[in-house]
């Protein structure tokens, strides 16, 4: 059995908080131009808004991508894991109801 | 790693983008899209750069630990006496870094097999030796 605090450890390392901050950096740098009005309102895009915007949604993207990577592998890791804790006890219990019977 | 990766390229961009693409202009103060951009480009960089090369180590450890990549086994310097004990012939000496635990049992055996090998023999060869002189006494108290 795990502890729920080992299991949140296992899902969200210190990669996954290094990631959320690359998010939090991808959501300022598309929101910047609009915020500090480098963008006249109203108008087209100029080229500064565009590479923020595509930047920063670069920068969402790639770390999301990153955090659901880490949850997935150290979901499947922890669900491995119990599998094979499981055909053990069964094993062992199998193991002993043999032995039961021989005796 | 990947991650680390683009990201590293995504804020090194966010430095260049204001030179690459133009909107800063040439020898002015920064526009305050240059500033942020270039103040967010550089922590975004640095953290992609450093999580790059932990995650390369991590890798190449993980690797060593595997087996996939073999360590180089670190050579201990030997130092030599001055003088008179350099025109001595030397003997031949196994650096400590290859000497193993099986080699030194290995070495230790065959040593402690030849010595019993050689006792065997002595006595033997005096057992023998024994044997010859009692027959020659005893030859001549029958004469």
């Amino acid at each position: 059995m795990m502890y729920s605090g080992d299991a949140m450890r296992r899902l969200f390392p210190l990669g996954s908080y290094v990631l959320l901050l690359f998010f939090l950096t991808g959501i300022w740098v598309a929101i910047s131009p609009f915020v500090m009005t480098t963008q006249p309102s109203g108008a087209h895009w100029i080229p500064s808004t565009i590479n923020n915007v595509v930047v920063g949604a670069i920068l969402i993207a790639v770390s999301l991508l990153g955090v659901v990577g880490y949850m997935t592998f150290a979901l499947r890791d922890i669900l491995r894991e119990a599998r094979e804790k499981q055909l053990k006890q069964e094993l062992a219990e199998q193991q002993a109801a043999g032995l039961a019977a021989n005796q | 790693m990947a991650t680390s990766l683009i990201i590293l390229l995504a804020g090194g961009w966010l430095i260049l983008a204001p030179f690459a693409l133009g909107y800063q202009p040439y020898g002015a103060d920064w526009v305050s899209q240059t500033t942020n951009d270039f103040w967010v480009g550089i922590p975004v960089a640095v953290v992609a750069l450093v999580s790059f090369m932990l995650f390369f180590v991590s890798l190449i450890a993980s690797l060593r630990a595997a087996g996939v990549l073999l360590v180089q086994p670190r050579l201990q310097q030997q130092t030599l006496a001055p003088g008179p004990a350099m025109m001595q012939t030397p003997s031949p000496v196994v650096p400590a870094a290859y000497e193993s635990q099986s080699d030194l049992d290995r070495t230790l055996a065959t040593l402690a097999a030849a010595l019993a090998a050689d006792l065997n023999n002595r006595r033997q060869a005096q057992a023998s030796s024994d044997q010859q002189s009692d027959q020659t006494i005893s030859n001549r108290r029958d004469v």
